[in-house]
């Protein structure tokens, strides 16, 4: 039977769809099959692209420029958020990921056999903005959850007065900032509050993304430290190297000792020294040490580089993390806020590293 | 069938000439674009409902009537979200549409000849101002304009209506109000110029030959006419506010509650799902984020059918009318 017009029309229309989808599909498949190896494996053997923690990123930054200098490897690092660095070494864009918060169980078994090395040693800082009120306020762990659950309201809370006897506290009111993206920083500061107030781990608990009852959220370090500046009456926390960078107020937090150590390299490091057991996911949490730890700071914390286990780039990611926790990578720590890691941590990451097959 | 009268034979020679091949391409062509698109469209639904699929299993409906978004526990819900979305919107709304409405009668009847093309594409270019843009300024002027000198004024005197109770602050709902509203302004405000301008200028003469002065004449000629339109661009308006993510993600405050005050912060279901797709903790989170956006394309397909529902009835009834 001959066609007419209207159903050959129909028929063309109807193939050239077809035709058109395949192409699409062809080119979202092809579209994805690069993106992964372009992360994963590719022609350029001489680039490693990380992603993850901010709190490591101005470490990194100096890696960077002397890495390729004396190795001829480039490392792009993307300062994404712990969260968005577990997430990118989970779906394997890139090299390798850093987060300051260790796995969890979910996103270890998401990560497939991932190893975690510990490759830098540093703290989070409780930082605020109150007008007329100086540097170095003492805070109690308590005190702090009390704040961050939004029972103390106001700056002069007898609460806060009592412990800082001499200062003149306003009555502003108290602004909680905490992070609204995956963050180590959330993890460190929430377990520590876990740690020192029962209320708060029964109520609140420790993540990455906790649910904080009060205060307001602001996107990665750079946005708190923003936040907290813009804002009078705010508390926040960030990481130890964006204290000195945005020249910030830091809280001084009581340890188990009840002094109150300065997140210094003494401090962070008198926590490392005093907590020295590997847990069996690979992790080493440092906040609240025992009390034993006179000098400790309560809120120290490795940063940790996540890594599969098996990598078409073994052999450029060993050589690079054996740099970045061998002496050379570490000197560019101190004057960042990152004391060197101790020698048993530095042991402990070499047998992990040596773990990593192609 | 009337096939028969289709067949080859019949038709005339010219209609059988080369055009044919062209127009039958053409025709492939472009129903092909537009069946592209009805297939990304429902392969988008597909896969955002693939995607959120373990959430609405674990969860239900019950995830539309919880208040709880808690990574720690595992329990997830919109309700503060569908709130502050809603919340944010008709208040963005309030603020914009009487200004629009105002600019777009402006721009067609009052203003003198000079002003009217400059004016108007300012209003337009407001348009093109990236969202990013426009959240920055909020961060930067806005919300703490708003702060030391806006919700302080409003708390002392309107502090009695909840609304306007509580500490001010300058991230926070009221911010995000503010900017959704410079959003939806040059929606509505160019849609609503053409709109005047499209009211025959018989009725327009016809009223004020009965003697209405020119308030009388637009309340009781041009609104009316109009009313219909004014709906479905407020609708679209609406569409914008409900779905802008970035801006608003910049100035909300991204909080987990939501109060009763303008002024705290609190968050919307869009800007949830920007501020938290990179970086989710767990599967559970992630795959609720995409239930949330699930509801988003819901609550974008009510909108839209419901401004289509509404101009028409006005129209059909402005039509009888007449």
């Amino acid at each position: 039977m001959e066609m007419n017009g209207m159903q050959r029309v129909t028929k063309t229309a109807a193939v050239a769809m077809g035709l058109a989808i395949v192409a699409l599909a062809a080119a979202c498949g092809s579209s994805g099959s690069s993106g992964s190896s372009s992360g994963s494996g590719g022609s350029t053997s001489t680039v490693l692209t990380g992603a993850g923690s901010t709190l490591v990123a101005p470490l990194i930054s100096q890696w960077e420029p002397d890495y390729a200098k004396s190795a001829g490897i480039t490392i792009t690092y993307g300062a994404v958020g712990s969260g968005g660095g577990i997430d990118a070494i989970t779906n394997r864009t890139v090299d390798f990921g850093a987060s300051d918060a260790p796995l969890s169980s979910d996103q270890a078994t998401a990560c497939k056999s991932c190893l975690q090395i510990p490759w830098a040693l540093a703290a989070t800082v409780v930082t605020y903005n109150v007008k007329g009120v100086p540097d170095k306020l003492k805070l109690t762990g308590p005190v702090l959850a009390a704040i961050f659950s939004g029972s103390i309201t106001s700056w002069n809370d007898s609460q806060i007065a009592s412990l800082n006897p001499g200062v003149n506290l306003p009555s502003t009111h108290i602004t909680p900032i905490y992070r609204s993206d995956g963050s180590g920083d959330s993890f460190v500061f929430t377990s520590y509050l876990s740690a020192v107030s029962s209320d708060w781990k029964s109520k609140i608990g420790a993540s990455t993304q906790p649910a904080f009852p009060t205060g307001q959220g602001a996107e990665k370090n750079s946005g708190v430290a923003a936040a907290v500046q813009a804002t009078d009456g705010a508390i926040g926390y960030v990481a130890v190297s964006y204290i000195a960078a945005d020249s910030l107020n830091e809280a001084l937090l009581q340890n188990a000792a009840g002094n109150y150590p300065e997140p210094t390299t003494k401090g962070i490091t008198a926590a490392a020294d005093a907590v020295t057991t590997i847990q069996p996911d690979g992790s080493v949490p440092l906040v609240n040490p025992p009390a034993s730890a006179a000098d400790a700071y309560p809120m120290s914390t490795y940063s940790y580089a996540i890594i599969p286990q098996t990598s078409p780039k073994a052999k450029q990611l060993k050589a690079f993390l054996t740099y970045a926790i061998g002496p050379t990578g570490q000197a560019f720590g101190p004057p960042l806020g990152f004391p060197p890691l101790p020698s048993a941590i530095v042991a402990h990451s070499k047998t992990v590293i040596a773990k990593i097959t192609t | 069938m009337t096939t028969t009268n289709l067949d080859p034979s019949s038709i005339p020679l010219p209609t059988r000439r080369r055009p044919r091949i062209g127009e039958t391409g053409l025709r492939a062509l472009t129903a092909a674009t537009a069946l592209l698109l009805v297939a990304i469209m429902a392969l988008l639904v597909y896969e955002t409902a693939r995607q959120a699929w373990p959430s609405i299993q674990e969860f239900g409906l019950g995830f539309i009537t919880s208040d709880q978004w808690n990574v720690v526990t595992g329990q997830f819900g919109a309700l503060n979200f569908i709130i502050g979305t809603l919340l944010t919107s008709v208040v963005a709304l309030v603020i914009a549409v009487p200004m629009a409405i105002a600019i777009g009668l402006f721009l067609s009847e009052l203003a003198p000849r000079v002003l009217r093309t400059p004016v108007g594409l300012m209003v337009e270019l407001l348009a093109a101002i990236p969202s990013v843009v426009l959240g920055l300024w909020g961060i930067l002027v806005m919300g703490p304009f708003l702060a030391e000198h806006v919700e302080p004024w409003l708390s002392d005197h309107l502090g009695f209506i909840p609304l306007f109770s509580g500490y001010p602050s300058s991230q926070g709902v009221l911010p995000a109000c503010v900017v959704l509203s410079i959003m939806v302004v040059p929606i509505v405000a160019s849609i609503s110029r053409e709109l005047f301008l499209s009211v025959p200028g018989e009725l327009k003469q016809g009223a004020m030959a009965l003697g209405a002065t020119r308030w009388e004449m637009v309340r009781s000629v041009m609104l009316p006419y109009v009313s219909g339109g004014l709906v479905a661009s407020t609708m679209l308006g609406f569409g914008r506010a409900v779905g802008e993510a970035i801006a608003v993600t910049q100035v909300i405050g991204g909080a987990n509650a939501i109060s009763r005050s303008l002024f705290p912060p609190g968050d919307t279901m869009a800007s949830r799902i920007a501020a938290q797709y990179a970086g989710t903790a767990t599967s559970l989170q992630r795959s609720s984020l995409a239930y949330l956006a699930v509801l988003l394309l819901i609550i974008s397909l009510i909108t839209n059918i419901a401004a289509q529902l509404i101009s028409g009835r006005l129209q059909r009834r402005l039509g009888g009318e007449a």
